[in-house]
């Protein structure tokens, strides 16, 4: 494991956090508009989506989105209004399995982390500041 | 975006090293190529910021962190040359107020 030395490394760290977060943002903000999509293409009803999040490279290092993955659990069964020509033989109409809540918690992660890691940008520019100060 | 400022002088000084005197037999130090050669750097890391910057107001780029980024990088390697340079500036008002 190795630290890069490079003045920017922190910087380039803090804004692949910035990075990854805000697709993070896009990701529950997709589940959260198909919530009650129940054609996503395919005739299936819309699987939320996960965002996979992997570090660059060993040791020290920034943080990406290596992949999407699809949420395989069981869609939700609602009751169809009579007559909805998306009910099947029994009445009932497969909703995405995207769960609001889930959906707004994980809203909240991702905007405490975006701010966290706008945090850590700031802070070390202050501190590079601090060291230049040094120097007068 | 991976930029590599390195403020490490080291490898345009290659006779020094840390704690012992350069030889003098050895090629001549300039100290001025290494401003110079600085200077190119940050003048570098300025223009991918203004290059980043005009990219994402034409609607090229929307990837806002990346400017933020390049114009963190260019800030800060200019506080570094400015700051180099105002000590570089007081050196020699200092040296020219000796008296002989």
């Amino acid at each position: 494991m190795e630290i890069d030395g490079n003045m920017f490394g922190a910087i380039d760290i803090a804004v692949s956090g910035l990075k990854a977060y805000g697709k993070q943002m896009e990701v529950v903000s997709s589940n959260i508009a198909n919530a009650r999509t129940t054609d996503a293409g395919d005739g299936q009803p819309y699987r939320r989506l996960e965002a996979i999040f992997k570090a660059k490279e060993d040791g020290a290092s920034g943080v990406e989105i290596s992949e999407l993955v699809r949420d395989m659990g069981d869609f939700q069964k609602i009751l169809a209004n009579p007559g909805d020509p998306r009910a099947d033989a029994d009445g009932y109409i497969s909703m995405p399995n995207v769960q609001l809540p889930v959906e707004l918690i994980n809203l909240n992660i991702a905007s405490r982390a975006y701010q966290a890691n706008a945090a850590i940008l700031k802070r070390y520019q202050k501190m590079v500041e601090s060291s230049l100060e040094l120097l007068k | 975006m991976a930029v590599n400022f390195n403020p490490d002088v080291s490898s345009i000084f290659p006779n020094i090293e840390a704690g012992k005197a350069a030889d003098s037999t050895e090629a001549k130090v300039n100290f001025g190529k290494a401003i110079a050669k600085s200077l190119n750097k940050v003048n570098e890391l300025h223009d991918k910021a203004d290059a980043s910057i005009v990219e994402l107001l034409s609607g090229k780029s929307q990837d806002i962190n990346s400017v933020v980024a390049s114009v963190a990088k260019a800030d800060m390697s200019f506080k570094l040359l400015v700051g180099v340079r105002d000590k570089l500036v007081a050196a020699y008002k200092e040296t020219m107020k000796m008296q002989i």
